[in-house]
């Protein structure tokens, strides 16, 4: 087999029963990286991010295989319908074990055991299984029964108490829900490092990774502070401790001129090479030659002036015609970027880091590809999410070698389906409003 | 050394006899060594002459700088080696070469095109040694128009789209603290390694990867960026909360909250014990968003008079996703923490008794090392003369030279 750099994983295959986000995260990263991901799904009990965020239009007649949140987490993974509660469904996941190298769960610390699914039970089907779980405060410990979702893990890791405006005094959680996909970046590095292990011994493991720790090891400094200082962190809003300008400033309208109020750029200057850059990009004004502003030490100390004076150069243009000017002078600095500018961003274009996703029902849309770009690696996207319960027939039947009828036999059982049980059609499909 | 060259049975720690060579300065490459260092690797940290500049950044104890007491340095290369090179000398670049020639890892973040200039790159470290894995680590990557654009935590923060969802909507868009891009890197180019390696191990070929720190947060930007790309819709910043179940409240006693999914409002409200919250008004989630802002009404009133501990109990006890706003005194202190062994707690010569996160995971078939942060060239004499084979003459030439 020629190796494909990209997908150093090619020949690991991964039963995925992760649901939401952490975990189908770890999974994404894993089936991009060339493992053979089969997404498991109860037709009972199926992956609530299908329909979380329901679509402001109509969501299609089959709609749990259209939503676009579905679709972030699920591209090039295969999907097996199957009720681990049933007993005929434990016995076919018993069946498939053999054939996998790493069960990766993020559930609430009890549900594996309480399915009958303990990793004593896992060896037993597979004595060197890597078993991956990312329950979020982990297996084990006092805490161990509560629960959460990315904000609830970045409060109790400690992250959120490092963010603020400063002026206030409350702290501020991240715009996204930044612990669940740092816990799957996690998991991805603990599958392959588990792998790497278990090459060498010919031993399996059972990781238990909490999501709340892995959030906590991007923090370290403050730990420091706190151990060596007893001092928690200030609130920097966008400032910083020695950089100033260190900002976001307001920028005109982008595309027409307007000023629409939410237009913005970083812009940051470290030294006085960036700050003679600076200057020159507002096209060097008389109050910038002022004392106040000669060296790194004083702008700091006169950064309230400076921001007042910069932004009011900044209100006048588009922050795509500042950051121009200032990416000329080598200036550290980027607009603040929208969700619909981003995927026409020209240097994130010109690396091909968005990738086109087709799926017959949706059509065409962007979506992130690499998130690191090995040499030599083709598309990262080759298949969209599959539709619930497409590899039915292609793992029970061509994997396990069940017969159809005893594939026929599961159905009439419910424990595989080609759709979600009990699902409403499209029309009857609650008219939310977005939760974004 | 070659990968496939370990033995069954040696690897006590996944990384055991596996070099790696850390040509990385700041957070994101020391992260990610730090933790292949923790896992038995091998970790050659090439630092200039003058240190890793993150040496110079605090915090120090008492506030007083050191060079061996940065609390960011010793954080992130615990139980790594530390020796000096001036890739400006070509001395110092053989020494590197030969080093690369005993490694199955390279780790570096210099600016694109610095070791192409010096005969360093892939191309020229695996030119023998095809099983090499490299990965450099940049704000922007190798390619495209930003590829030489410095960057700070808040510019990279900015152009990932993180920073336009963050903060209050009412207000300027705000980062998150600490240096977040850095990190977040950091755990990727982790992840990318481990991957790679693998494949080396497997299939005898290295990789050589380009990481841009834009791009693995950009990454991250999820439903928000999909929603724009798939449906046309923007996003705006939510603040801390995104709507009445999911985001940040005052407590009695500092800050804490809530995010539920629909299926979570049962538990949640019968936790609460509020009758309101039982009424037809909020009995499901489209209701409740039409009627947000008398729910959260309610839920303020609930929240304010809640303590932290009562809250996260009341979460456990009834399986409700509460959570508080944790100080780093309340995770130095945490019994939950101490009692997974995820803290380290070293008495370091220099620095005193510190207290830190010490690993990722738990693993049932190995632990992680805790160690010393070396001083910088410590192991200039023991990598260059004990391993490489100089002798000790040729390292005070070396050092006359401005090599080491």
């Amino acid at each position: 087999m020629t190796f494909d750099p990209g997908r150093p994983l090619s020949g690991v295959r991964v039963a995925d029963l992760t649901m939401i986000w952490a975990g189908p995260y770890a999974a994404k990263i894993l089936a991009d990286l060339g493992a053979d991901v089969i997404k498991i799904e109860s037709p009972r009990a199926w992956d609530n991010i299908r329909t979380l965020i329901p679509p402001p239009v109509a969501p299609g007649e089959r709609w749990w295989n259209t939503n676009f949140y579905f679709h972030e987490y699920s591209r090039n993974k295969k999907s097996l319908s199957l009720d681990l509660a049933s007993d005929s469904g434990r016995s076919v996941f018993a069946q498939l074990l053999p054939h996998c190298d790493v069960v990766i769960e993020n559930y609430r610390t009890d549900v594996m055991d309480n399915l009958g699914l303990s990793y004593e039970w896992l060896r037993e089907q597979r004595e060197d299984i890597i078993v991956v779980g990312m329950a979020g405060f982990g297996k084990t410990g006092p805490e161990k029964d509560a629960v959460g979702y990315g904000p609830i893990i970045e409060m109790m890791s400690g992250m959120t108490s490092t963010s603020g405006y400063g002026d206030d005094g409350v702290p501020y959680k991240s715009g996204i829900s930044y612990g669940d996909p740092i816990a799957g970046i996690a998991a991805s590095a603990a599958v392959s490092t588990a792998l790497i292990q278990r090459q060498r011994t010919g031993q399996g493991q059972y990781i238990d990774l909490a999501q709340r720790e892995v959030m906590s090891t991007l923090l370290g400094e403050f730990y420091m502070d706190w151990s060596m200082n007893r001092r928690l962190p200030e609130h920097m809003g966008t400032g910083h401790d020695w950089m100033a300008p260190h900002n976001v400033y307001r920028c005109a309208g982008a595309d027409d001129g307007d000023y629409d109020g939410d237009e913005w750029i970083a812009i940051c200057v470290g030294s006085d090479a960036e700050w003679a850059g600076l200057k020159r990009a507002m096209g060097s004004p008389d109050w910038a030659e002022r004392d106040a502003f000669s060296d790194q030490i004083l702008r700091w100390e006169h950064r309230a002036e400076l921001d007042e004076r910069v932004s009011s150069w900044t209100s006048g243009h588009s922050k795509t015609d500042i950051f121009a000017a200032l990416h000329a002078e080598r200036v550290p600095s980027s607009p603040v970027w929208k969700m619909l500018e981003m995927m026409h961003e020209p240097h994130l274009k010109a690396r091909g880091f968005y990738e086109p996703l087709r799926h017959p029902e949706v059509g065409i849309w962007q979506v992130h590809g690499w998130l690191w770009r090995a040499d030599g690696a083709g598309p990262c996207v080759v298949a969209p999410a599959p539709d619930f319960g497409a590899h039915n027939e292609e793992i029970l039947g061509g994997l396990l070698g069940l017969s159809r009828a005893e594939q026929d036999a599961l159905a009439a059982e419910g424990v595989i389906a080609d759709r979600p049980a009990d699902t409403p059609p499209a029309s009857e499909f609650p008219a939310t409003p977005s939760l974004l | 050394m070659s990968s496939t060259d370990h033995s069954p049975l040696d690897a006590s720690r996944p990384y055991d006899g596996v070099r790696v060579l850390e040509l990385a300065e700041g957070i994101s490459g020391p992260y990610a060594g730090r933790w292949l260092a923790a896992l038995g690797a091998d970790v050659i940290k090439v630092e200039r002459t003058s240190g890793d500049p993150s040496r110079a950044f605090g915090p120090w104890p008492n506030d007083q700088p050191d060079d061996e007491t940065s609390g960011l340095f010793l954080y992130l290369n615990g139980d790594k080696r530390s020796v000096t090179l001036n890739l400006d000398t070509s001395d110092g670049r053989e020494i590197l070469r030969e080093l690369a020639q005993s490694a199955e890892i390279v780790i570096e973040s210099f600016p694109p095109g610095y070791l192409a200039e010096r005969g360093l790159d892939y191309a020229a470290l695996s030119a023998d040694h095809s099983s090499l894995v490299m990965i450099s680590i940049t704000p922007f990557g190798q390619t495209g128009p930003n590829a030489d654009l410095p960057a700070t935590e808040l510019t990279l923060y900015a152009a990932s789209g993180q920073m336009w969802l963050t903060g209050h909507p009412d207000r300027q868009p705000l980062k998150n603290g600490g240096s977040q891009p850095s990190y977040q890197a950091g755990l990727n180019a982790f992840s990318a390694v481990s991957s790679a390696y693998f494949g080396a191990v497997m299939h005898g070929q290295g990789s050589y990867i380009d990481l841009s720190v834009q791009e693995t947060y950009a990454g991250m930007a999820e439903a928000y960026h999909t929603r724009a790309s798939q449906l046309g819709i923007e996003s705006q910043r939510s603040g801390n909360n995104l709507h009445a179940t999911w985001g940040l409240y005052e407590l009695a006693d500092g800050y804490g909250g809530v995010c539920l999914l629909p299926r979570n409002y049962p538990p949640f409200a019968q936790a609460v014990g509020l009758p309101e919250l039982q009424e037809d008004r909020f009995a499901d989630a489209g209701q409740r968003l039409l009627n947000n802002d008398e729910l959260m009404a309610i839920l303020y009133g609930w929240f304010i008079g809640q303590s932290r501990d009562d809250l996260l109990e009341l979460g456990i006890a009834n399986r409700v996703p509460f959570g508080f706003v944790a100080t780093f005194e309340d995770l130095a202190n945490s019994e939950h923490l101490r009692s997974r062994d995820f803290l380290a707690d070293r008495d370091d010569a220099a620095a005193g008794n510190l207290v830190y996160p010490g690993r990722l995971w738990l693993s049932s078939a190995h632990d992680w090392k805790m160690g010393a942060a070396p001083k910088l060239g410590q192991h200039n004499v023991d990598v260059i003369h004990g391993e490489l084979g100089y002798e000790r003459e040729d390292l005070v030439r070396l050092r006359e030279l401005d090599a080491i």
